[in-house]
Order: structure tokens, then C-alpha cells, then sequence
């Protein structure tokens, strides 16, 4: 496999103001994906702060969905993939040995682009996880919980026994934030959450981002850029690189405070795709 | 307004294509006609010899003592297909959801091809080589009984009922699962707790098709239970019970027309549980596919 | 919706609100500075005005980022560019009270007109005034009567030509020349207070028709009809 050649230096500390004081949930070291001999991500250096959100953008294919997935490990549901470098989570290596990935995915949950609730009640869809993990205690106070926090309680605590699907786009989307809720993780990952919504119920989710930074952290994949700037406090960009064989792969260009990305960014690569230019 | 620049009027071919055209029709529909034809003649001609003689006490009652063919009923025979078809069902069903889970679910792209390869074969293993193959392994040491035919029907309807489990199994929308495991649920209870219960119907279904399919089976059972009727109740599967297909065989064969009546009757019966189970599965299937799709 | 871009937007106005206040303030201390004829206070006037160029400071980096982070529209794109204005036109006129602070320190001690400084202190009067009906205008994003800004103006710019005229009489009297020529700059300085003002007023205008209008041209002598 050829060399990658490209290096990234890593995301100082101290020139993220709004991250000095926090600690780093996430730590990426040379992160690298590769679906069989095919280079997804190279060289990927990473600090994912705590109680912020972390916005992922850029053009398709530059990885950024390929790198969240990393995250909560469920690239491991594709047979094909493997990963060079290091990924720490709270300074536990997460791809080591003896790291059950079920566990993992407990402490760091996803919410999908495509609402996908169960098959079942809006009551059983919160309580499934809590079920299963065998948190049953107070389960009816925990279910209100989570969907309080999700902003959904109002409107369906008169139908808690009604089907999920009969949900809106935007109530679905927000049922599933309650179901990931509902198990405690430290972490939720948005994998394009607005695009399958209607702009109100974009602007309801993006709300509810910023309450759930309260308490979760937040990283979120999107290729709507104006989201990104309206939601993150920190915004990384992933660029596409191309090999001498023509294969394309992702790699992080720049991350850096939204602000600064959108106003001033540092790399041309990064200003070209922000305007809208290319990519 | 003038006249337009190009015509869409119809060219001479137009005749001769619209005569292909309706003859096609026509053999299609011919063609379709024939088949319900062909089910309404056999449908007709079993229930007109057979609905005759059904009474009551063919049902309730078992063959009458003695030598007299025109009392008595089928009634043991009923009970031996029902323990027959219902044990192998008891094996099958299990035995076909787990290997429909572990070819769709679980197994590694090449081994899932082999397993589906297998079952598609053993799909079309005439039925009575599998009856001999039970006969060699059970009957042989063991002697007769209702076991080894559920055995053999068994063997007949795995390979429906893993089919069948597979193809709803697939259906199942890969976001479900995705949507389990990111909640850190492990693998067996994503398939246990949301792909199964989404997947019931299809299973009920593939299981009533694969019922309705070994009810009337007939080969495998020669060797492996009791061809004859006897006049002892009996309701142990490990001894050889009656089963209504080998008793129109046997039946078919006697001198005496009562008794040909009566296989008239007992085919009937079957018939009827065949088509009518048959029609139960499609419909349940049917509106388990809309529910799935819409 | 958008709550934390809501809150941003009222931040800011806030923050503009705030400099308004500092700057009448900063015209009142200057028409102090002015009548007493006191260094101490003119020292302080323009210490003071570090205070307002912190809130202009701030404002200004504010902008681009709500802009870039929030990308407001219709009539929100509206607040941010006029906030974005008058912010400039704030930060203007507290420049010129510095400069009034600083003739005034250098004419201190010469002998002083009774009538022209009662006159300035008038025109400094009708500047503040005019700062707090365009502000108000601004807030309350009420404004259905642009022609009592412009009323407001022209009796400055009488006072302003009045003024000239009387200090150009006093020209002659050679001890009172030097005082009587930082006077005009001084004059010079409140009119242009007085204009930076009616430009407030202007851009408020602008945030709630949606179009842009001077009310006063300097190449035209009468507001064009309308």
C-alpha cells in the first residue's frame, strides 16, 4: 500500500479557546479506514472535546460519515473494514484488545439521517434499550425523562401507547434522540440528522442540540454547512485527496472553532468549499 | 392552423401488429384458464366421489371392528397425520428459523451462498429417498413408529421453512438493526427482539406452506408407519400410527367399493385441508407484505 | 426557534442601546468641558471615550461572525447592517467630542464670548436631542415621522451660520481671534454631530421600510421633495 504521505498536524489545544478547559472525550492518532485494499480516511489527528459540539463537514465521499462511524465502532458491521493508527476514548484504546464493541456503542450512541424507530409504541421504543440493558427501575419516570430532554414529552405524553409510526418526520427523528437518550451514553453521534427533515423541524432538532449539550457531547456529520455554523462550536473539514491510481480518500484539513471557519479559515481548500466553491 | 409538420396516424404495420398483439392476449389468457381449469377438474371430480360418502362418523369414528368397510371412520388416521405433520413441525420450525438466521444474518457472505445452495438442493430430493434414508437409520434398528415419519417430514420442510424465514428475514430493514446495535444491544438480541418479531409473519406463512406442502405426502411414509389400520387407539408417536395419505393408498387398493369410497372421502378431506391451508398462508402473506412495504 | 441566535441579535442591540447611552453621555461632557472651561474633566472626557471604543470594538467583531455563523435574513440582515452602521456613527460622534475636549484645552485661558458659547451649548443640546429620537426610532422600530429628524437638524445648521457670522465679527479684536477660530472647529464639530445623527436616524428608517433614503444630501439644498 502506498505511503501516506500526508500529515496533519494535530489540533493544538491552545488555539481552541473554546476547548482549553475541557477535557478530550475523543483522541484520533494517524486514524486511517480502509474498506478491503480501498483507503477511506488517512492520517486523521483529532481532539473531540467534551460537552461541545463537534460538527463534520465537507464534500461526499471525504469520509466524515466513514469517521463518525469509527466513533461508536459500527464500522465493525462491515466486514471489509479495518483501521490503521489510534483511536482513544477517555485514554482507553477503543479498537484494542478485550473492547467489546456492544460496549462501546452503550457510551456512545447515534441517532440516523433516516428517523428509524421500532415497530412498536412510542413507550416501548424509549424503554427497549432500558429493557435490554436491564436498567427496569423507575421505568416509566426514565422513559418521561428521555423524552422530556428530547422535547417530545408535550406532545405525545397522551399517547405514550400509540405507534411510533405514526409520528411525524420530525416527531420520529426526535423519538429516536429520546431511544439513545434513554440509555445514558456520554456521547451521541448525528449522522445527518436534519436532512430527511422539513426547515422547522431542522430548526427543532438544531434547538435541541444546543440544550443536549448540557449534557452530552455532541459530534455531528452534516453536508449542510450553514447547519454547521449555526449549531457546532468547533468544525472540522474533510477534504478529498487523490492518489497517483486515481483513487480518492478523505483527510482532515482543518479544525478549528466554527467561527474562525467560517469567517477566516486557514486553508484555501477549507475557504473553497465553505463559499460554496468547489467540492 | 395548419396541418402539422409530421403525422401520428398509424402506418400499415399497424394491422398486423395489433393482431399479434390480441392473439398474444388471447394464449395468455387461454394459457392462465387452462391451469384454473385444471385445478377446478381435479377439485371437482375428488369432491364429487368423496363428498358422498363424508358423514359424521367417518370423522369421529374409527374402522369398524370386524369386517364390515361401509361403517367407521378415518378417525385414527386423522389423529396420526395431525401428530405426524405437528411433530415435524416441531422440528422443522426451530431448526429452519435458526438456519435462515445464521445464512442471513450471521454468516460470512461464502458460506451463507453454500447454505442456501444446500437448501435449494435438499428442496428437490425426491421425497421418498428421504424416506428410505430414515428408514435405513431408524426404522431398521428401531422398527416403525410416528417418530421417524415426523423425521422425514421434517427433513421435507426445512428447507420451505428456512427459505421462506430467509426471504422476510431480508426484508427487515437494515436501519431496525442498525438502530439496535447503536443502542449497544448485542447482535442475537437485535435479531431476537426487533428483526424476529418484524419477521413473524413471513415465518407463519413459510411454516403453513410447508405444512400444507408434507400434509399430503405420501412416499416417505410408506416405509416408516403403520401402512395398515388398526383398531387400537393410539396417540404414541413412537409406535407406528396411521396417517391419512398412506390410508387412501391402502384403501384405494381394496376390492371392496366401500372402501374405495371411503378413499374417495379421505382424499377429499385432505384436499380440502391442503387448498384451504394454502389459501390462509397467501392471504396472511399478502397482507403481511403490504404492512411490510407501505 | 433558533433561540441562541435570537439571543445573539438581542445581545448585540443591547450592547449598541449601551454605546448610545455612553455617547450622550460623552456630548454632555463635552458641552461641560466646554462651559466650564475645565482640564480636568476634558482629561477625563477623552479617558472616557476608551470605554465607548471597547463597545465599539466589540460590536464590530461581533458582526462578521453573526453573519457568517447565523446567516440572517429579510428583516434580521437588516438589524445586523444597521447595527453594523450606527455603530460607526456612534463611535464618529465620540471622536468629535474627544476633539471639542482637546480646542477647548487649547484655547483655555483666553478670553471667552458669552453668547457664542451659549449658542454652542444650544446647538450640543439639539445634537443630543437628535441622538436619542433616532436611537429611540431604532428601538422601537417605529418610524412613521422621518421629518421631525430633519426638522430637528436644520435649526442646527441656522445656529452653526449664525455662529460663524458672529465669530467672524469678532474677528477684528485680535485678542479674541485665536479663541474665536477654535470655536468654528469646534461648531464645525457639533454640526457634524449633529449629521452623524441624522444618519442614525436614516439607517432605522432602513431596518423597518427595507429601503434606503438620505433625508439630507450636502449637494442638495433642500431634502429632495417626498
Amino acid at each position: 500500500m502506498e505511503a501516506i504521505k500526508t500529515k496533519i498536524e494535530v489540533a493544538d489545544k491552545s488555539s481552541l479557546p473554546t476547548a482549553n478547559e475541557r477535557e478530550a472525550v475523543f483522541e484520533a492518532r494517524d486514524l486511517a479506514v480502509l474498506y478491503g485494499d480501498q483507503l477511506a480516511i488517512a492520517g486523521v489527528n483529532i481532539d473531540i472535546y467534551q460537552r461541545l459540539i463537534t460538527a463534520l463537514i465537507g464534500p461526499s465521499g471525504c469520509g466524515k460519515s466513514t469517521f463518525l462511524r469509527t466513533l461508536n465502532r459500527m464500522n465493525d458491521l462491515i466486514p471489509t473494514a479495518s483501521i490503521r493508527g489510534e483511536l482513544r476514548y477517555r485514554d482507553i484504546d477503543l479498537y484494542g484488545p478485550g473492547v467489546d464493541a456492544v460496549e462501546v456503542r452503550r457510551r456512545v450512541g447515534m441517532v440516523f439521517q433516516k428517523p428509524n424507530p421500532f415497530h412498536s409504541s412510542i413507550y416501548d421504543n424509549v424503554a427497549y434499550g432500558m429493557r435490554i440493558l436491564g436498567m427496569k427501575k423507575d421505568l416509566s419516570e426514565r422513559v418521561e425523562k428521555a423524552l422530556r430532554r428530547a422535547a417530545l414529552w408535550d406532545e405525545v405524553k397522551d399517547r405514550l401507547k400509540d405507534s411510533a409510526l405514526g409520528l411525524s418526520g420530525g416527531q420520529q427523528q426526535r423519538l429516536c434522540i429520546a431511544r439513545a437518550i434513554a440509555v445514558e451514553p456520554e456521547v451521541i453521534l448525528f449522522d445527518e440528522p436534519a436532512s430527511a427533515l422539513d426547515p422547522i423541524s431542522t430548526s427543532a432538532i438544531e434547538d435541541l442540540m444546543h440544550e443536549l449539550k448540557r449534557d452530552y457531547t455532541l459530534v455531528i456529520v452534516t453536508h449542510n454547512m450553514q447547519q454547521a455554523a449555526r449549531v457546532a462550536d468547533l468544525t472540522a473539514f474533510f477534504g478529498l485527496e487523490v492518489k497517483s491510481d486515481g483513487n480518492r480518500y478523505g483527510v482532515l484539513v482543518e479544525y478549528d472553532e466554527t467561527e474562525k471557519i467560517f469567517t477566516n479559515p486557514s486553508d484555501k481548500r477549507t475557504e473553497g468549499y465553505v463559499t460554496g466553491r468547489f467540492g | 392552423m395548419g396541418e402539422p409538420a409530421f403525422s401520428l396516424k398509424a402506418t400499415g404495420r399497424l394491422r398486423r401488429r395489433q393482431l399479434v398483439n390480441k392473439g398474444m392476449g388471447a394464449l395468455a389468457v387461454g394459457a392462465a384458464l387452462l391451469a384454473v381449469a385444471v385445478l377446478a377438474i381435479v377439485v371437482i371430480s375428488v369432491g364429487s366421489r368423496g363428498a358422498g360418502s363424508l358423514n359424521l362418523a367417518f370423522f369421529t369414528q374409527n374402522q369398524a371392528q370386524g369386517f364390515n368397510p361401509k361403517g367407521g371412520g378415518v378417525l385414527f388416521a386423522i389423529v396420526g397425520s395431525a401428530m405426524l405433520v405437528g411433530i415435524a413441525t416441531l422440528i422443522a420450525l426451530p431448526l429452519g428459523v435458526l438456519i435462515a438466521i445464521y445464512i442471513s444474518e450471521l454468516a460470512p457472505p461464502r458460506l451463507a451462498r453454500v447454505g442456501r445452495m444446500a437448501l435449494d438442493i435438499s428442496n428437490g430430493i425426491p421425497t421418498i429417498v428421504v424416506g428410505i434414508f430414515v428408514f435405513t437409520i431408524l426404522v431398521a434398528a428401531h422398527g416403525q413408529s410416528a417418530f421417524a415419519g415426523s423425521i422425514a417430514l421434517a427433513i421435507i420442510m426445512l428447507p420451505l421453512i428456512a427459505r421462506a424465514t430467509e426471504e422476510v428475514l431480508l426484508l427487515v430493514p437494515s436501519s431496525q438493526r442498525e438502530a439496535s446495535l447503536a443502542l449497544g444491544v448485542s447482535r442475537w438480541r437485535t435479531t431476537v427482539q426487533v428483526v424476529i418479531p418484524s419477521a413473524l409473519g413471513g415465518i407463519f406463512t413459510g411454516t403453513t406452506l410447508a405444512i400444507a406442502r408434507v400434509a399430503g405426502e405420501t412416499a416417505p411414509l410408506l416405509f416408516l408407519t403403520s401402512l395398515g389400520t388398526s383398531s387400537t387407539a393410539d396417540a404414541n408417536p413412537f409406535h407406528p400410527l396411521q396417517s391419512l395419505t398412506l390410508v387412501i393408498f391402502s384403501y384405494s387398493e381394496q376390492a371392496d367399493p366401500a372402501y374405495q369410497s371411503k378413499a374417495w372421502a379421505a382424499a377429499f378431506t385432505l384436499m380440502c385441508f391442503v387448498l384451504f391451508t394454502s389459501l390462509a398462508a397467501k392471504l396472511t402473506l399478502a397482507r403481511y407484505r403490504k404492512k411490510l412495504g407501505g | 426557534m433558533r433561540e441562541l441566535y435570537s439571543g445573539e441579535l438581542e445581545e448585540l442591540e443591547g450592547s449598541l442601546q449601551e454605546e448610545g447611552k455612553l455617547v450622550d453621555r460623552a456630548i454632555r461632557g463635552a458641552l461641560n468641558v466646554l462651559a466650564r472651561d475645565d482640564l480636568e474633566l476634558a482629561d477625563e472626557l477623552i479617558a472616557f471615550d476608551d470605554e465607548i471604543d471597547r463597545h465599539y470594538l466589540s460590536i464590530e467583531q461581533r458582526i462578521p461572525s453573526l453573519l457568517a455563523r447565523q446567516t440572517p435574513v429579510a428583516s434580521e440582515l437588516r438589524l445586523v447592517l444597521a447595527i453594523l452602521y450606527i455603530n460607526l456613527h456612534l463611535e464618529r460622534v465620540a471622536d468629535y467630542c474627544v476633539t471639542v475636549a482637546k480646542l477647548t484645552k487649547l484655547a483655555h485661558g483666553l478670553p471667552r464670548d458669552a453668547g457664542v458659547l451659549e449658542a454652542l451649548e444650544e446647538m450640543g443640546e439639539r445634537c443630543r436631542e437628535m441622538l436619542s429620537t433616532g436611537l429611540e426610532y431604532f428601538s422601537s422600530r417605529d418610524f412613521t415621522d422621518k421629518q421631525a429628524l430633519i426638522e430637528m437638524d436644520r435649526p442646527i445648521d441656522r445656529a452653526n451660520r449664525k455662529l460663524i457670522d458672529r465669530l467672524i465679527a469678532l474677528g477684528p479684536e485680535e485678542s479674541q481671534r485665536e479663541w474665536a477660530m477654535r470655536m468654528i472647529l469646534v461648531s464645525r464639530c457639533l454640526e457634524r454631530i449633529g449629521d452623524h445623527t441624522v444618519d442614525i436616524g436614516e439607517q432605522a428608517a432602513y431596518l423597518v421600510r427595507g429601503e434606503f433614503e438620505e433625508f439630507t444630501d450636502a449637494s442638495h439644498k433642500k431634502p429632495p421633495a417626498n
